[in-house]
C-alpha cells in the first residue's frame, strides 16, 4: 500500500454501510486514500477541506462485499461490519486502510495485530460485540395493551440490527419493537419480517394490566436474591454500568 | 393433581397442616430467599433451537440479565419449588427444625412465572431446586411435572437447570434429563465425615449414585448417532461445595474437584463461602463469609480446567492452603522459579499458559501474532496483553524487561507483593513507642522554626 497516493480531499457519504463500501470501491480502483471520511449530515464545512460527495452505489458495494468474502475471508467481513457499527471517531478511515491492505495481503491481514489500524478495527469489533452481548441481557420488554412488546435502549454503538436478530431467533412468534433512543431508530418485527424505521413514525400505547404485576414480582425477586453478607456494589457496577440503569425495571 | 394449599410445619413436630391460600408474591419472596445460597447461575452450554414457533432458545455462551447488589449475576429465575423439608442438615436455612415461613409452589405457578419473566427478557431460563417434601421420589415427580408443563405445553425452549434430589431413584432421572439442559446434585460437604456430622440424613451414596448415573447417561447420549435422538442433559452436570463450614484443607477440596472433573466429566464445581445462618454446636461461627478463600478456589479451579494444571502441582502437604496475597498461579510460579523466564517467541501454548498474568485469550493472541513477526514488549502491549505480572516471568527476543535488575526470585516476589498491597486490608494499629509523650507539639515546631527553642 506504500505506493498509494494520499489526496487532500474529504469524502462525504450518507452514513450507510453500503455507502461506505462504495468509498472502498472508489479508493481501491484509483489507488488513493482520502484525508478524511465524514457523514453528510454531521459534517461541519471547513474552508480548508475540499469535499467530494460519494453517491451510494449498490452495485459497487455488492462487488466489494463479494470481494471481501472471496479474497480476504468471511472473518474480515465480520470484523468490518461490526467495526462499522461502532461509534468510534475516525472508524471509516481505519476500516478503509484495513480493507485496502487486506485486498493486497489476503486473509493474513488478521494476524497483523501490531499494525495500528488492524488492531483498532479488531478492538472496535470487540467493543461493539461486547455491548451487543451485554444488552441481550439488560434489555427489558414491556407488554403493551395491544399485545406488543416494547423495549427502549440507550447503547453507545449502533447495535440495533444484530440485537434485533437475536430476539427474532428467540421470540419468533412475538410482535416486538426495540427503540434506540440515542439514534432515534426502531427495530420493528411482526412475526414475519423486520424493518428499521425512524422513531417519529411510531406511537406507543399504554402498558397492559398484567405488566404492572410482573414488574412488581421481578423487583421483588431482584431484592430477595441479594445476600447482604456479600454486599459488593463495586462489582455490580463493573458488570452493569450505570449508563444502562435508566432502561432497567429493577433500579439497583 | 397437586393441590393449591400451602403446608406449614409446626416447629420440631413434623405435623403438616393447611393454613391458608398464599398469594404468588409471598411464595416468590419465601422461595427465592431460600434458593439464593445456591451459587450456580450459569446459562451456558445449550444450543437448543426455537422449535415450532415456540418461545425462547438457548445461547451457547450464556447471557447474564442482571447483577444483584452482591455483584452476583442473575441469569436464571432461581427458586425452590418448596421449602418444606423433612431433612435436618445443620448448615441449611430450610432444615425442618428451623422456624422459617414455609411455602410450596404449584407446577402451574412456576411455569407461568417463568414464561412471563422470560417474555420480558428478565431471565434466561429457570433454575429449579427443592427441599425434600415427603420423600425424594415424590419431590422429583413434582419437579418433572413442572418442567414438562413448560416444555410440552408452553413449548418453552429456554434454559432449564434442575436439581436432582439426593436419594431419588434412577427411573426418575431419565425423564427429567430429557427435558432439562443442565442437572446438578449438590455434594455440599467435601468429605464423608463432615457429611455424617452436619447432614446426618444424607448418604454419600445417595449423592454419588445419581451423579454417576447422569454422567453415564450423557456419555451414552453422545455416542448415539441417531437423527431423532432426544438430547440428555446437553449442558452437562454441575455440583456445589460449601467452603469454610468444615475443617477440610484447600488441597482436599481441590483434589475432590479434580476427581469430579476427570471421572464424572462435570462441567463445573461451584464453591460457596459458608454464611452463618444457623447456630449449632457442630458449626463454626464466622463473622463474614470466607470470600477470599472462595475466590482462590475458583482461580485454582480455572487452572485445572483450562490451563492444564494438576491439583498436586498447585498445593502439596507442606502447603495445604492457598496464599492470601498471591493468586495460585503466581504462587506456583514462585515455587518453580527454575522453569522461568520463558521466551515468548518460542514457547508452546501450554507453556505460555503457565506464565502468571497470561490467560487463554492472551496466549492465543501471542501464538497468532508471532506467525508474522517477532514479538517484543511494545508489541505485546499493543496486542492487549496485560504485562503487570507477566513481565517478571518472560523474555522477548532473549531480553528481560528490566535492564538493571536481573531475573531472580526475591526481586520478583517483592515486586509482586508490592503490587498487590492495595488489595490487602491493612490492620488498623500502630507501633507503640516509649517516646510517644515526647513527640514535638505544634508549638515546638513553630519555636524550632523561629529559633527560640
Amino acid at each position: 500500500m506504500s505506493n498509494w497516493k494520499l489526496i487532500n480531499k474529504t469524502y462525504l457519504y450518507d452514513g450507510s454501510f453500503y455507502g461506505f463500501l462504495t468509498i472502498v470501491f472508489d479508493s481501491y480502483l484509483t489507488k488513493t486514500l482520502p484525508q478524511k471520511i465524514c457523514k453528510k449530515n454531521t459534517y461541519l464545512s471547513n474552508f480548508l477541506d475540499t469535499t467530494i460527495e460519494i453517491e451510494t452505489n449498490l452495485e459497487k458495494a455488492q462487488r466489494i462485499l463479494n470481494g471481501i468474502e472471496k479474497n480476504i475471508g468471511s472473518d474480515t467481513l465480520y470484523n468490518t461490519y461490526y467495526a462499522f457499527l461502532s461509534n468510534e471517531k475516525n472508524k471509516e478511515f481505519n476500516i478503509l486502510k484495513y480493507l485496502c491492505n487486506g485486498f493486497i495481503v489476503g486473509p493474513k491481514i488478521n494476524h497483523n495485530l501490531t499494525t495500528s489500524y488492524v488492531f483498532k478495527v479488531v478492538s472496535m469489533r470487540k467493543k461493539t460485540l461486547s455491548e451487543c452481548h451485554k444488552l441481550k441481557g439488560l434489555l427489558r420488554f414491556q407488554e403493551l395493551s395491544n399485545n406488543l412488546s416494547y423495549a427502549s435502549i440507550h447503547p453507545d454503538n449502533n447495535i440495533l440490527e444484530p440485537l434485533g436478530h437475536h430476539f427474532i431467533k428467540r421470540f419468533a412468534s412475538m410482535n416486538f419493537v426495540i427503540c434506540d433512543k440515542n439514534r432515534d431508530i426502531c427495530f420493528v418485527y411482526n412475526t414475519k419480517e423486520y424493518k428499521i424505521i425512524h422513531s417519529q413514525n411510531i406511537c406507543i400505547p399504554n402498558i397492559s394490566e398484567d405488566e404492572k404485576k410482573y414488574q412488581e414480582l421481578w423487583k421483588l425477586f431482584f431484592k430477595t436474591i441479594f445476600i447482604s453478607e456479600r454486599n459488593n456494589p463495586r462489582c455490580q457496577m463493573q458488570f452493569m454500568p450505570k449508563k444502562y440503569w435508566q432502561d432497567l425495571i429493577e433500579k439497583p | 393433581m397437586f393441590d393449591f394449599f400451602v403446608f406449614c410445619d409446626i416447629i420440631s413436630t413434623n405435623v403438616w397442616f393447611v393454613v391458608k391460600k398464599m398469594d404468588i408474591i409471598d411464595k416468590l419472596k419465601i422461595l427465592a430467599d431460600s434458593a439464593k445460597y445456591d451459587a450456580s447461575c450459569s446459562s451456558s452450554g445449550s444450543s437448543r433451537k426455537n422449535k415450532n414457533r415456540g418461545i425462547g432458545n438457548g445461547n451457547v455462551s450464556g447471557i447474564c440479565h442482571s447483577w444483584s447488589n452482591d455483584g452476583r449475576c442473575i441469569s436464571l429465575l432461581k427458586i425452590l419449588f418448596s421449602n418444606c423439608c423433612i431433612y435436618d442438615c445443620k448448615y441449611c436455612i430450610n432444615r425442618c427444625t428451623n422456624t422459617v415461613r414455609r411455602a410450596t409452589f404449584t407446577p402451574r405457578e412456576v411455569a407461568d412465572l417463568t414464561i412471563n419473566f422470560y417474555k420480558r427478557n428478565y431471565i434466561e431460563g429457570l433454575f429449579l431446586s427443592s427441599a425434600v417434601i415427603k420423600s425424594p421420589n415424590y419431590t422429583m415427580e413434582l419437579l418433572i411435572r413442572t418442567i414438562s408443563i413448560l416444555r410440552n405445553e408452553y413449548h418453552f425452549n429456554g434454559y432449564i437447570h434442575c436439581k436432582t434430589i439426593p436419594g431419588c431413584s434412577k427411573e426418575l432421572i431419565d425423564p427429567l434429563g430429557k427435558l432439562v439442559d443442565r442437572m446438578s446434585v449438590n455434594i455440599e460437604l467435601p468429605s464423608h465425615n463432615s457429611l455424617k456430622l452436619l447432614a446426618p440424613q444424607k448418604e454419600k451414596d445417595g449423592i454419588l449414585t445419581p451423579m454417576t448415573y447422569i454422567s453415564n447417561g450423557i456419555k451414552q447420549n453422545k455416542l448415539d448417532k441417531s437423527k431423532f435422538k432426544i438430547d440428555f442433559v446437553p449442558a452437562g452436570q454441575t455440583t456445589q461445595l460449601i467452603i469454610g463450614a468444615t475443617p477440610e484443607s484447600d488441597l482436599k477440596i481441590l483434589k475432590l474437584s479434580e476427581g469430579l472433573y476427570q471421572k464424572l466429566n462435570l462441567k463445573r464445581v461451584y464453591y460457596s463461602a459458608y454464611i452463618s445462618i444457623n447456630n449449632d454446636k457442630n458449626l463454626p461461627t464466622l463473622k463474614s463469609p470466607p470470600l477470599l478463600r472462595e475466590n482462590r478456589l475458583y482461580q485454582a479451579d480455572w487452572l485445572l480446567r483450562f490451563y492444564g494444571f494438576k491439583a498436586d502441582e498447585l498445593l502439596d502437604d507442606s502447603h495445604p492452603n492457598f496464599n492470601n496475597i498471591l493468586d495460585p498461579k503466581c504462587d506456583w510460579a514462585l515455587r518453580h522459579i527454575e522453569q522461568f523466564p520463558i521466551e515468548i517467541n518460542t514457547a508452546d501454548y501450554l507453556t505460555l499458559l503457565r506464565i502468571p498474568g497470561i490467560g487463554v485469550i492472551s496466549a492465543k493472541k501471542i501464538i497468532r501474532a508471532r506467525r508474522s513477526f517477532y514479538l517484543d514488549f511494545d508489541s505485546l502491549k499493543k496486542l492487549g496483553v496485560v504485562l503487570k505480572r507477566a513481565k517478571y516471568f518472560i523474555t522477548c527476543k532473549g531480553k528481560y524487561f528490566d535492564k538493571i535488575c536481573k531475573f531472580n526470585e526475591s526481586f520478583i516476589e517483592t515486586n509482586l507483593i508490592y503490587q498487590e498491597r492495595n488489595n490487602l486490608k491493612q490492620p488498623q494499629f500502630e507501633q507503640l513507642s516509649i517516646f510517644d509523650s515526647l513527640q514535638p507539639t505544634k508549638e515546638d515546631k513553630i519555636k524550632c522554626l523561629t529559633g527560640s527553642l
